[in-house]
């Protein structure tokens, strides 16, 4: 009938609208969505705070005033390192006390027999989150002065001077000889494999949306009048729907927030500026949260059911994490070797491809195509299955309150016997 | 099936998990008439009830709802309030009835108008604004029932709708279903309540494993279960030692004279005997039995059934 095939869609999307605004209002939603982003803004305005009043824009040099005491001339090296201001006690002291400079530092006589340098700090200083961050960066150049005013007095040539004073660079190069930075090849994992754990993430707490709902209507013996109205299918596509949107805002802000914050971290972590989002890897991601919702959510609409109640419904799709956390698991071999006979096996398997293929575009080289194609139709074919199965399970299942199914009556629905 | 009947049901059976509850039920509901569906626990009725909404679908068997088979064309036509009843916890009462609504084909705005004026109507218009975890339990049942007869359906099935309410309730209840009778509506009501079902309802079913064990009107079956036995009360009746011809035997107690009719007498040949004997008649009443009499007898095989099943 056209006429209850229409109507069933519009119910259907009755309940998705409802679902989804109801979801999108609740306290827990909005505390989940937002605590990651306020996580990371928070630890940004820290770094920001920390790192502002210590170090200059660019990562350069911070400007320090020494008086020296010592007999070792400190003239030619402060000539050499940048931002040290050679001065007398008298003067740094009444720079100090008006705060022109917030500290300067006393090379005493005893130096470099005894090792201790006195940073003598203004009476009005107060502590701030600066600190640490800047007496870092005096400290890197105090210890360049001192260090080049050594070698100096030790009569070495200036290259020798130089590697004493300056680490070795090593350079990381791929064998197509393009160089890559040591901080670019740890984010290159760190971060594909931190969106893979957020979107299987999503898809676990959307799925949970989708449970606690069924249940939640289940015990408050409110779904046999939403029943009357509205046919299963309906009821349970429409619950998918409007919590898989739900879900994937939730997933979109998280992804938003944290490209967001990779870019706000700029060059305070090296090598993240350079990690440029494929949009067809994008899309293929946004697929695979789809998809991964539609398998597990469809499960879990039927274990919402079926289960007597919230803690049943909890423990029975507990069990389900283990196909989705199972790829995260093994994520170092799938970063080897990504076309290992194990990964194809894990994008073969329903439960399990969404995300292995997560962590396979972000880990890999490229897209693997025949492997994107293998679990595409893996999954769909599950999806089919799974939410006609589904759908008879929980149209029989939904209005046995407070009953545990016996393994016969779920037999029976999955078969459409009875 | 009768003519105009809104619900018809003919041979229905329905077996779940191995057993059959429902075993080749047939019954009709008219417009305007409140069919009680009686029968003891596990009987079937709400197995039944659910085929009519399309919740459960038949094994065997037609139903036909307004002429057609059960499904969602008719849900703005039919109204529900099922024995396992309740709310969402932490949504507000107006915001449930409004969802409610729209499932059954209101605009938005206009289930939010009507759900505020029957809350009102049923004074709970402050109570519009609470979570259903905030009302009590009285609020709950009358949040439910407007629920159920907010789009104003045609067809209303309420099952055990009396279960748990106090008295008042219990009468504000009945008036609804008396005026949505009154206004053409057609009601199935399953009830344990006997005397609710005898004051309320046009006629009966009673079923039992599935079956139809009594099926009629009211007065009909309980006529169908008299014993033949006439309370009168008057002056100058005949004493122990002169029996009616009509009558088999005589009991008196309070004043009021008991006969049993002998078999095929009628009463009315009992009160033309008393009349020509010259006695006085002041009351003069057919005894029948009350419904819960009739249930239990008929669920224990009374043959009288036969003839109302």
């Amino acid at each position: 009938m056209s006429g209850g095939r229409a109507g069933g869609i519009g119910l259907a999307w009755a309940v998705a609208r409802r679902d989804y605004l109801r979801t999108v209002r609740r306290r827990g939603f909005l505390v989940a969505t937002f605590t990651l982003p306020l996580t990371i803004a928070g630890f940004l305005l820290l770094g920001t705070l920390v790192g502002s009043s210590a170090v200059p824009a660019g990562g350069g040099p911070v400007p320090i005033v020494v008086v020296a005491e010592t007999a070792v001339d400190l003239r030619g090296a402060a000539a050499v390192v940048p931002g040290v201001t050679l001065t007398d006690r008298a003067t740094a002291e009444e720079r100090s006390a008006t705060g022109e400079i917030p500290a300067w530092f006393l090379v005493p006589e005893g130096w470099p027999a005894d090792p201790r340098v006195i940073r003598t700090t203004g009476a009005a200083q107060q502590l701030d989150l600066g600190d640490a961050g800047r007496e870092s960066a005096e400290q890197a150049s105090l210890d360049a002065l001192l260090r080049l005013a050594l070698t100096e007095a030790g009569g070495l040539d200036p290259l020798a001077q130089e590697r004493i004073l300056l680490p070795a660079i090593v350079e990381t190069r791929t064998e197509t000889g393009t160089t890559v930075s040591a901080a670019a090849l740890a984010a290159s994992f760190i971060v594909p494999f931190a969106f893979a754990l957020l979107f299987v993430l999503a898809i676990f707490v959307t799925s949970g949306y989708l449970l606690q709902s069924v249940t939640e209507e289940k015990e408050n013996r409110v779904v046999e009048i939403v029943l009357s109205s509205v046919p299963a299918f309906p009821l349970m596509g429409g619950k998918i729907l409007g919590l898989g949107a739900a879900g994937l805002t939730q997933a979109t802000i998280w992804a938003i927030t944290a490209l967001l914050g990779i870019s706000l971290l700029g060059d305070r972590i090296g090598g993240l500026p350079e990690i440029v989002p494929d949009p067809l890897v994008v899309l293929l991601a946004a697929s695979y949260f789809v998809l991964g919702y539609l398998a597990f959510g469809a499960i879990f609409a039927a274990i919402g059911a079926l289960a007597p109640g919230t803690r049943e419904a909890q423990q029975y799709s507990g069990f389900l994490g283990f196909f989705a956390v199972l790829p995260l698991v093994l994520s170092a071999g799938i970063a080897s070797d990504a076309g290992s006979p194990l990964v194809w096996a894990l994008a073969a398997i329903p439960l399990t491809a969404p995300s292995t293929l997560l962590l396979v575009l972000a880990l890999g080289d490229g897209i693997p195509w025949p492997m994107v194609g293998l679990s595409l139709v893996s999954l769909t074919g599950w999806i089919i299955l799974a939410t006609a199965g589904s759908a008879r399970v929980f149209r029989a299942t939904i209005l046995l309150y407070g009953a545990r199914p016996s393994v016969r009556t779920i037999v029976d629905a999955l078969l459409a016997r009875g | 099936m009768e003519p105009g009947a809104i619900v018809a049901v003919d041979a229905v059976r329905k077996r779940l998990g191995g057993t059959e509850v429902v075993a080749g039920l047939s019954f009709d509901v008219a417009p305007g008439e409140i069919l009680g569906f009686l029968g003891p626990n596990g009987a079937g009725k709400t197995t039944t009830m659910r085929m009519i909404l399309d919740i459960v679908r038949p094994d065997a068997g037609t139903i036909r709802v307004f002429g057609q088979a059960p499904g969602i064309a008719h849900r703005a036509r039919i109204g529900y309030l099922p024995e396992e009843r309740g709310l969402y916890r932490d949504v507000p009462a107006i915001e449930t009835l409004t969802y409610l609504g729209t499932l059954r084909g209101l605009a938005s705005g206009e289930a939010r108008r009507r759900g505020l004026r029957l809350l009102g109507e049923m004074g709970l218009g402050d109570a519009a604004r609470k979570s259903g975890a905030q009302l009590s339990r009285g609020m709950h049942q009358k949040v439910q029932l407007i629920a159920a007869i907010l789009h104003e359906p045609e067809l209303l099935i309420v099952d055990e709708p009396f279960g748990g309410l106090d008295p008042v309730n219990s009468d504000l209840l009945k008036a609804v279903l008396r005026d949505l009778r009154a206004r053409g509506t057609a009601v199935i009501m399953s009830t344990h309540d006997m005397a609710d079902a005898q004051a309320l309802c046009d006629r009966i079913l009673l079923i039992d494993r599935g079956r139809r064990l009594l099926y009629g009107p009211v007065g009909a079956i309980r006529d169908a279960f008299a014993d033949g036995a006439v309370s009168v009360r008057g002056r100058g009746l005949p004493g122990p030692g002169s029996l009616p011809p009509s009558a088999a035997e005589r009991s008196e107690r309070d004043g009021t004279v008991r006969y049993l009719l002998r078999p095929g007498a009628r009463a009315a040949d009992l009160f033309r005997e008393l009349a020509t004997s010259g006695a006085e008649v002041e009351r003069f009443q057919e005894e029948a039995p009350e419904l819960g009499e009739i249930f239990v007898r008929a669920v224990a095989g009374d043959p009288r059934a036969e003839a109302v099943r």
